[in-house]
């Protein structure tokens, strides 16, 4: 059986050899260790011994020819062998030994970048645009690898606005399993996170797949709920569960109030919606009474120190809470201006998610529509609401005399797990005395 | 522009190194007359004199020691250990004093010395040679961990290793040296400290690697992409400092990552990064980070070596482990 | 063993010509006043701890006075009076011992390196600084001390093998106080005299009285002559004896008699030297009242100034770490600095 030698490196780095000597010819016996070939390295010349005892059969290069280290220097075998053999060359063991530190591969893979830009890749699923601020800005095509710039690590948490919602993973699954879409769920969790809830109460609102259990009247009306309004129903109905909530009512008398709204707008040309007053007047109250600004988590009140005011829009879609955010670091006028825009926004659906959630209080002014007083419901996460009706003439008493003025009613519901009734009264009683003199709230 | 392996790069770095500043010195075993037993400072010698190119006794410790000593007085001494196998008799003087001399002494006395070494396996060579224990040195506070994977980044790094006020360990993937090449500039620009790279932009699932096992990972890009699997390739390049906003980033987009070394997998340095991934990236994952390491085990010797390095096909299978389910 | 001042204070031999033997005489006296007051603070719980070096006034102040005020001196924990002496501020080592970092900072004009903690790695710095010096055709030299327990350790060697092998400008000096904590130094070595270990590194070895000062300096002046002028290293033992404990948290009544140490006491280095310079007339007791007053307040500011070092805050010590914080660790410092001091990463950020 014929044993392959195959030139070792002996140089610990060598690349190749000359073949300076055959000490034997084809054909002839050798021993083991016996010197076989002389070679030239880099260095120095040095004789080869046999591996092998046997007989020569192949010599893998002429002396003066180069061989390359981990060619066939030299085949042994029994007396009257062929060497290749007729079939398909079988390698013998070939455990060269290798060197101390070890074999370097030769061939070079080259890495050199091509000059014009790679191709293309294939044209990713579509997702939702990255917003603004998305690190990915640099983008796919650049040419030479763009190593990022290292930059703040905090960067990474602002960082590439995700393509796709936020949701822990056990979330997902259990999106997956209920054939719940992601990207149709309106986050409640923090950074607008899909939570675990908010998919339970998607799922909940689906129409449901069975028929109804009566045939109905032939010409009824079937109208499926929109997505909105599902989201609506399925927030309501959590709250409606788990808040013990109660409505305090009271009315004031808002001549003062309407003067001074009259005489902002003429002074600066603007339109200030009475949300904007309302907002500014609420916001003293609030600072007084934090228990109103807060969230309930367990059995931890958490009293919020921004405040976040949501103001309900009507839209045609249903009742939408625009949220204003960091109400206490503006003035009024720059109250009004956001309600202005918050407005039409809402209306148009085009606000984005982060500010449709996450208030801390919410106010619910109708009184554009008309009506008095009625029982809003506290918004989960919250602890408070106030609802303002239509200012209508009334017969108010001053002192001896009756007189008509406008008078504007107001609900104020509350989480009674947390706020006791007399609380409630306070709260009320502070933000109708403000409403009466909003010289209080304005100064 | 002229094709360069990854170890003449680093050789032509360091002659540029050697001619643009008069501080810099090189010391190590068999570096000067012998050129280094990889030949990594073949010719400098020759260029720029036994006073600048030191042949030092076999005494590691006391080549790091020495060249602490050279810093501290304001040289900027490269020092080579001729296999991470071998380093360890150094370490003490790294972490005990070239680390931290500046915290010592609060920015009085400063450490601005490179530690070169060759490290990982693949190679078949003999016990201590193969050594892949990059984390230990990451570990350490005040030191920063470096590791190219290519030539121009070899040659940009250890450029911009030279520059920093701080202690640098350079690995060098000893079984990328003659195996990849690139073509270069006569001045490569420098890559700077801290960045990682994006070889491979992708959409799937980012594959984060660095040094030798670049090799296997891009033949896994490759593999997967032939299947319509978008890879992102990610070369970490800079253990200490980590490119966090970078992995970050890339696997807020992708949703999967797969992250690959040869180091023994506890405790190694892939165990760091997808901590950080978990942290930062939890809201984003579509599937558990995933690592393709070197088992908990001392490095095979050659005749065995193939069950232990982390081949493509571990890391392909890796990734679409991500992509299931 | 080289020796010019005997015990009871006569010449054995001619002092060397550049010695200013008041000036040592003083520099040891607010030594040990140092020294006492260091084991005191430590047993009121205000350092750390104290390793004194009581005893060895001689072996460190001597060498260091040979010294060029820019040469450089790497020393261990244990040689607070040669550092002192070579211009390293009396507070910053003693605020290093009450546990702040910035005793670790002496201003630029001290090339003396931070107390070495570590018992035998820092030879090899003195070694990388000469080098470097000379590479800069500056002949600063640079002086290490160490102890005969340091010998033992590995990088001794190494560091002595480089200075011969490359002819290195610097000095080792070995205080051999005959103790290594508990070790003495007949079991720490085979030799004799740790002086001739410098065979073994090509290199001169001069064993010296390490408590007879003036033959201290003329060793190390000469050893230092020899390193400025390219002649290569040179090691010096200085044979002395550690009076004290190893440190504060010592007792070496548990391996040593004080039989031992009352022999020493009558070899000790400052009464030595006064009893010369009091021979000579150049010592009154008005002289030593001046100095001890000098010297207590001395180390009463120090005291006082290494105290009322504000320490660090939780940011601060992120700060020497690199030159620049990477984002990593600028990260980190936002945490630790949190109001509250409970920041930690806010999960899924």
């Amino acid at each position: 059986m014929a044993s392959e030698f195959r030139l070792p490196d002996i140089g610990e780095g060598l690349t190749g050899a000359e073949i300076v000597r055959w000490h034997i010819a084809p054909g002839e016996p050798v021993a083991a260790d016996q010197p076989l070939v002389e070679i030239e390295t880099d260095k120095s010349i040095v004789d080869i011994p046999s591996p092998y005892a046997g007989t020569l059969l192949y010599r893998g290069a002429a002396a003066g020819e180069t061989l390359p280290v981990g060619a066939v220097l030299a085949v042994i075998g029994a007396a009257g062998e062929t060497w290749p053999p007729a079939g398909p060359a079988e390698r013998a063991g070939t455990d060269r030994a290798a060197p101390i530190v070890g074999t370097l591969r030769e061939q070079a893979q080259d890495l050199t970048r091509p000059a014009p830009a790679p191709e293309p890749l294939p044209a990713p699923e579509p997702l939702p645009r990255p917003g603004p601020g998305s690190g990915l800005a640099a983008g796919p095509a650049a040419g030479p690898a763009s190593g990022s710039a290292p930059g703040s690590v905090a960067g990474s948490a602002a960082g590439p606005v995700a393509a796709r919602p936020r949701a822990l993973p056990l979330v997902r699954k259990l999106a997956a399993s209920l054939g719940v879409d992601l990207r149709e769920v309106a986050g409640t969790g923090p950074h607008a996170t899909v939570t675990r809830a908010d998919v339970t109460a998607a799922a909940a609102a689906e129409p449901p797949a069975a028929a109804p259990a009566e045939p109905a009247g032939a010409d009824d009306e079937r109208r499926p709920l929109s997505r909105l309004r599902r989201t609506i129903a399925a927030n309501l109905t959590r709250a409606w569960a788990e808040i013990p909530m109660v409505t305090a009512f009271d009315e004031v008398p808002v001549g003062r109030l309407l003067a001074a709204r009259a005489a902002l707008q003429r002074r600066h040309g603007v339109r200030v919606p009475i949300d904007a007053l309302l907002i500014a007047a609420v916001l003293p109250v609030l600072r007084a009474y934090p228990e109103f600004n807060a969230s309930l988590d367990g059995d931890t009140l958490v009293l919020h120190r921004r405040y976040d005011i949501g103001i309900a829009v009507d839209t045609p879609d249903g009742l939408l809470v625009a949220v204003l955010a960091d109400a206490g670091r503006h003035g009024l006028l720059a109250l009004a201006a956001e309600v202005r825009r918050l407005g039409p926004a809402a209306r148009a659906r085009s606000l984005p998610p982060a500010e449709l959630t996450g208030q801390t209080f919410t106010i619910s002014n109708v009184g554009a529509i008309g009506g008095g007083h009625g029982t809003p419901l506290v918004p989960l996460g919250t602890t408070g609401i106030l609802a303002a009706g239509r200012a209508t003439p009334k017969p108010v008493v001053d002192g001896s005399t009756v007189r008509v003025a406008p008078v504007l009613p107001l609900s104020l519901s509350y989480d009674h797990r947390v706020i006791d009734g007399a609380l409630g009264r306070r709260f009320l009683a502070m933000l109708a005395e403000q409403l009466a003199e909003p010289v209080l709230f304005l100064a | 522009m002229v094709t360069r392996t990854l170890a003449q790069a680093i050789n032509h770095a360091l002659g540029l190194a050697l001619s643009d500043r008069d501080d810099v010195v090189l010391l190590g075993e068999d570096i000067g007359a012998a050129g280094g037993v990889f030949r990594l400072t073949d010719g400098l010698l020759d260029r720029f004199g036994p006073g600048r190119v030191i042949d030092t006794p076999v005494a590691e410790s006391g080549i790091v020691g020495v060249g602490y000593g050279m810093a501290v007085a304001g040289l900027r001494p490269v020092l080579e250990l001729q296999f991470m196998g071998f380093s360890y008799p150094a370490f003490d003087q790294v972490i005990s004093h070239v680390s931290r001399i500046r915290n010592r002494s609060r920015h009085r006395f400063t450490a601005p010395l490179v530690i070169r070494m060759p490290y990982g396996g693949g190679i078949g060579a003999a016990e201590h040679h193969s050594e892949s224990t990059e984390a230990l040195y990451a570990h350490v506070p005040g030191l920063k961990v470096v590791v190219p994977s290519r030539p121009g980044d070899a040659a940009g790094l250890l450029r911009s290793a030279i520059e920093d006020p701080d202690p640098v360990v350079f690995l060098e993937p000893i079984r990328l040296y003659r195996a990849v090449q690139e073509e270069l500039p006569d001045r490569p620009p420098l890559v700077p400290l801290g960045a990682a790279a994006i070889e491979r932009p992708g959409t799937d699932v980012t594959l984060i690697a660095w040094g030798a096992m670049m090799t296997e990972t891009r033949a896994a890009a490759a593999e997967l992409a032939a299947d319509g699997v978008s890879a992102e390739v990610l070369d970490v390049r800079s253990l200490v400092p980590l490119d966090v906003a970078a992995i970050a980033g890339s696997v807020t987009k992708t949703g999967r990552a797969v992250v690959v070394h040869e180091a023994p997998r506890t405790g190694g340095f892939g165990a760091e990064i997808v901590a950080q991934i978990q942290q930062r990236c939890l809201y984003s994952l579509l599937a558990p980070v995933a690592r393709v390491t070197g088992w908990d085990t001392v490095f095979p010797l050659k005749r065995a070596e193939q069950h232990y390095l982390p081949g493509t096909a571990r890391i392909v299978a890796a990734a679409r482990r991500t992509l299931a389910g | 063993m080289l020796q010019i001042l005997a015990p009871d204070g006569h010449l054995t031999a001619e002092p060397p010509a550049t010695v200013d033997s008041r000036g040592l005489y003083r520099a040891m006296v607010l030594a040990r006043a140092y020294d006492r007051r260091g084991t005191a603070l430590q047993r009121q719980g205000r350092l750390a701890t104290y390793a004194s070096f009581e005893g060895q006034e001689a072996a460190q102040i001597g060498a260091a006075a040979a010294l060029r005020r820019d040469d450089w001196l790497v020393a261990s924990y244990r040689d607070s009076a040669a550092m002192w002496h070579h211009g390293y501020p009396l507070e910053l080592l003693i605020a290093g011992r009450t546990g702040h970092e910035r005793g670790g900072a002496p201003p630029e004009s001290v090339n003396v390196l931070p107390p070495s903690i570590t018992v035998g790695g820092h030879m090899l710095h003195a070694v990388g600084l000469a080098w470097a010096e000379r590479y800069r055709h500056v002949d600063r030299v640079a002086l290490t001390m160490f102890g005969d327990g340091a010998t033992s350790e590995g990088d001794f060697h190494e560091a002595m093998n480089f200075a011969g092998v490359y002819r290195v400008g610097c000095v080792f000096l070995c205080q051999n106080n005959g103790w290594a904590i508990s070790l003495p130094t007949e079991r720490q070595t085979a030799v004799a005299a740790l002086a001739d270990k410098a065979i073994g590194y090509g290199m001169p070895g001069v064993r010296v009285d390490g408590n007879d000062v003036l033959a201290v300096y003329q060793a190390t002046e000469a050893a230092v002559l020899r390193a400025r002028g390219g002649d290569g290293p040179t090691l010096i033992e200085a044979v002395t004896y550690r009076v004290g404990p190893h440190t504060t948290a010592d007792d070496p009544g548990r391996y040593r008699t004080e039989e031992q140490t009352e022999a020493w006491r009558q070899r000790d280095p400052i009464d030595r030297l006064r009893r010369y310079l009091h021979a000579g007339g150049h010592w009154t007791p008005d002289w030593q009242d001046d100095l001890d007053r000098e010297a207590a307040a001395l180390v009463d500011a120090a005291v006082a100034a290494a105290e009322a070092l504000p320490a660090f805050t939780a940011g601060e010590i992120f700060d020497a770490t690199f030159a620049e914080l990477p984002p990593v660790l600028a990260e980190q410092r936002g945490w630790a600095t949190a109001a509250g001091g409970v920041g930690e990463p806010d999960g899924g950020g």
